[in-house]
């Protein structure tokens, strides 16, 4: 009886150690994932106050705006966050006239810029908190 | 947040499953002589476990998989212990229990101390005041004085030491600009490292030599600024191997040894040959619990642990438990590069680099191929004094794995 319980789990013992290492390795992966090279010295881009490892799904530690960019769960956008309390086009960023402007695109949970939620068109300003779905970026303008 | 940490529900669990499977088949294994209190244990010990890893995960701001890691490797070392002497298991739970509550402690106790690096005497003295104890209270056990006996409690010291001397050599280089000023200042730490090196030779504790001298070179190689001395020192540690292979007998047979252990396969070879044997019979899957027979090599729960869980476990789990310390060490060197307070960088780098150093002796040495030298593996093997000091330094690795408000002077 006990050498049959044994060699049966003998199996069982490698298949969970190496799912252990397995599913330990995709969360450092998931952490290495996210660190871009670029330096970011002299630009304008949102920086994520989360901890990366505690989100379940990828995302970058710094995110550089352009001329217009939209964030949101659609692959079509310039910032791609899978979470799923993102709408599929959750907010915009624009720069007008070397001003950031913020725009929440109608979207289901809201975006937050500093703890206040958004209804209108905002300018940002370096230090924005906004945060969307269960993320929180810093706006950083170094201009 | 809502969901924070929910990824690390899947290895937490995955380790309890284990956990209790494992318990579940020692009780099938050894249920004409259970005890009331070796379950209770167990269960309890279990239960620490996956508690501290859902309280470390809202405590510390820091790494998470260390400690994740390192719980798997004890649990894998405590089945294997259990399985191959029921009392020795049984203290092995305690020691783990005791580990894992001085994980917190010094966790929480370095990160209030905020002037560890300027203590670079207080340790120099700390560890020649405990060399000294070793050889005037120490008991030879096995050709080498390495343990001491106050009122009951034996110990290593050496243990201790090992900790102690990375963080002096952590405190000497984060305070380097200002020893190099100082006349011979570059060769403090070099004598300090000889000293304490020939202290070891004195208790004929080669493991701890080779432990000792590659933490050393090692930290050195990659801070010392004086490149000519660390080579000086390589090649000292080449010529002074060879002195030892000379001078001693016992490091020659152990050379020996590792070039042909099937001459000596009846006398000093025997160890060595029956590990292989194990590790042999096990293949890939392993025998089973408690169908092999780890209990022909001598020292088994100790330096030859491995050996046991490859017979036993199959290779496969030796593998897995070899790439446990490399994803451990790795995760040392990525927590090091990312601490930004000097002192403290070292200090991980020098954890890591010791338990990198510590299990490749070891995993080497049971399969032949370095010289075999009878030391530990951290978190797995049975014995108090290992198993406490290496949760002591998770317990630092983990501070440092934080952002730490500990200004750079």
């Amino acid at each position: 009886m006990f050498n049959i319980l044994s060699i049966v789990f003998k199996y069982i013992f490698i298949i969970i150690i190496y799912l252990f290492i397995f599913s330990i390795i995709r969360l450092i992966y998931l952490d290495i994932k996210g660190i871009s090279p670029i330096t970011l010295n002299d630009s304008t881009y949102l920086k994520l106050i989360n901890r990366k490892e505690t989100l379940p799904f990828k995302v970058k530690e710094y995110y550089p705006l352009g001329e217009e960019v939209f964030l949101g769960r659609g692959n079509d956008n310039e910032i791609v966050i899978k979470d799923p309390y993102i709408s599929k086009k959750h907010l915009r960023i624009v720069k007008d006239e070397g001003n950031y402007f913020l725009q929440d695109l109608n979207s289901a949970n809201g975006t937050y810029l500093n703890g206040q939620r958004l209804m209108d068109v905002v300018k940002l300003k370096n230090g924005d908190r906004i945060s969307v779905g269960q993320i929180e970026f810093l706006f950083v303008n170094n201009e | 947040m809502f969901s924070k940490g929910i990824n690390y529900k899947v290895p937490r669990n995955l380790l309890f499953i284990f956990e209790m499977i494992a318990l579940f088949l020692m009780f099938m294994y050894y249920k004409n002589s259970l005890d009331r209190s070796t379950i209770i244990y167990g269960l309890s010990l279990i239960f620490i476990v996956y508690i501290s890893n859902f309280l470390l995960l809202k405590i510390t701001t820091g790494d998470n998989y260390i400690f994740l890691i390192v719980t798997m490797l004890s649990s894998i070392g405590i089945i294997m212990i259990y399985r191959i002497n029921p009392q020795q298991g049984f203290k092995q739970i305690v020691w783990i229990g005791l580990g894992i509550v001085l994980f917190f402690a010094t966790y929480f106790m370095i990160k209030k101390i905020k002037s560890l690096k300027s203590w670079f005497i207080y340790y120099f003295f700390a560890s020649i005041a405990l060399f000294g104890m070793t050889l005037l209270l120490g008991e030879r056990f096995k050709g080498a004085i390495n343990w001491i006996s106050i009122g009951g409690i034996t110990f290593q010291p050496t243990e201790v030491i090992k900790i102690l001397t990375i963080f002096l050599i952590a405190s000497y280089y984060a305070n380097y600009d200002k020893f190099k000023e100082k006349k011979w200042g570059n060769y403090y730490l070099v004598g300090i490292m000889y000293l304490f090196i020939f202290f070891l030779f004195l208790q004929r504790d080669l493991g701890s030599v080779l432990i000792f001298s590659s933490l050393f070179l090692a930290l050195q190689y990659i801070y010392h600024e004086d490149r000519k001395l660390v080579l000086l020192n390589f090649a000292v540690l080449i010529l002074s191997s060879i002195l030892g292979y000379i001078i001693f007998p016992h490091v020659r047979i152990r050379f020996e040894i590792w070039i042909n252990p099937w001459e000596h396969i009846d006398t000093t070879g025997y160890q060595i040959t029956q590990s292989l044997f194990a590790i042999a019979e096990g293949g890939f899957f392993g025998t089973g619990l408690g169908l092999g027979h780890p209990d022909f090599i001598p020292e088994v729960s100790k330096d030859f642990i491995f050996s046991a869980i490859c017979e036993e476990m199959g290779i496969l789990t030796g593998i897995g438990i070899i790439m446990l310390f490399l994803i451990l060490v790795y995760r040392g060197f990525k927590i090091s590069i990312n601490q930004k307070n000097k002192f403290f960088r070292i200090v991980a780098l020098g954890i890591s680099i010791l338990f990198g150093i510590q299990s490749f002796i070891i995993f080497g040495g049971v399969v032949k191929m370095i010289p075999l030298t009878g030391i530990t593996i951290p978190f797995v093997s049975y014995g108090g004094s290992s198993m406490l000091s290496s949760f002591i330094a998770l317990g630092i690795l983990q501070v440092a794995s934080e952002e730490l408000d500990i200004e750079e002077v």
